[in-house]
C-alpha cells in the first residue's frame, strides 16, 4: 500500500465483487489519497475468505501512516483475527480493526481518513457509523 | 462577540448537483478543516457537516436550499468557503 501520509483501508469481504465495488464507492466519496485494497472471496474465486491473501493485504498495510480493517461477516472477522496473530507488534501498532457495519463504516472512515486524520481517528468514524441513522 | 454566537448562510444546490457521493465528500473534507461546529439542514432534516452519514443522509438533490449555521473562531471563513464550494460542484 503507497506511504501518501493518509491512513489506509483494508476491506475484506465474502465476495470479491462487494470488496471491489465498496472499495469503487469509498473512492469516489473521500478521493483519490487514500489507499484502498480490496480483498475478497475464497482461494478459488469462490464466495468465502482466504487466510493468506487477508494476511498479506494486513503485512503491506501495516506501513506509513498505518491502516483501518473493515470486514464483513463471520469468517471474514476469524481470518483478520488470524491474521493479526500472524503479525508482529510494529506492524500490530499501525493497524486498527474497525467493529462496524462494512459499508458505512467504510464511508465514514475513508472521508475521514481524506482530511488528512490519523489511524484513531479514522477508526472512530467507522465505529461512528454504527449509530448512523437512515431514515 | 460572544463565544456562542451563531452564523449561518444559504445556499442553493445546482440544479444537476445532489450532495452525493463526491460532492458530499468534497464537503464534508472543506467542513473538516474548520474548527467551528457547522450544520447544514435540508428537506427538514439538520446534519453535522463533518459527518459524511449525516450529510448523506440529507438527501438533498439539485436544487435544493441548505441553511448552513457555524459556530466557533473561524465560523465566518468555514460558511464562505463551505458556500463557494456549494455554488461551484458540478
Amino acid at each position: 500500500m503507497s506511504d501518501n501520509g493518509f491512513v489506509g483501508l483494508v476491506i475484506i469481504s465474502h465476495s470479491a465483487p462487494l470488496a471491489q465495488g465498496l472499495a469503487e464507492l469509498v473512492g469516489q466519496v473521500a478521493g483519490p489519497d487514500v489507499p484502498i485494497e480490496a480483498i475478497g472471496g475464497g482461494p478459488e474465486g469462490s464466495l468465502g475468505t482466504d487466510g493468506g491473501r487477508v494476511l498479506e493485504a494486513l503485512q503491506r498495510a501495516a506501513q506509513g501512516s498505518g491502516s483501518v480493517v473493515l470486514m464483513d461477516l463471520g469468517s471474514s472477522v476469524l481470518s483478520v483475527k488470524a491474521a493479526l496473530g500472524e503479525l508482529g507488534e510494529d506492524e500490530l501498532a499501525l493497524l486498527r480493526v474497525a467493529d462496524a457495519p462494512l459499508v458505512e463504516g467504510a464511508v465514514a472512515a475513508g472521508v475521514m481518513a481524506s482530511t488528512g486524520d490519523d489511524v484513531d481517528g479514522v477508526l472512530r468514524a467507522a465505529e461512528e457509523a454504527r449509530h448512523a441513522r437512515k431514515l | 462577540m460572544p463565544a456562542s454566537s451563531e452564523l449561518a448562510t444559504l445556499v442553493r444546490l445546482p440544479e444537476n448537483v445532489a450532495l452525493h457521493a463526491r460532492p458530499a465528500g468534497m464537503f464534508v473534507r472543506e467542513a473538516a478543516r474548520a474548527v467551528a461546529e457547522i450544520r447544514v439542514e435540508a428537506n427538514g432534516r439538520s446534519a453535522n457537516a463533518k459527518s459524511i452519514l449525516d450529510v448523506l443522509a440529507l438527501g438533498a438533490t439539485g436544487g435544493t436550499e441548505l441553511v448552513m449555521s457555524a459556530s466557533g473562531a473561524d465560523a465566518a471563513e468555514a460558511l464562505e468557503r463551505l458556500a463557494e464550494l456549494v455554488s461551484s460542484l458540478t
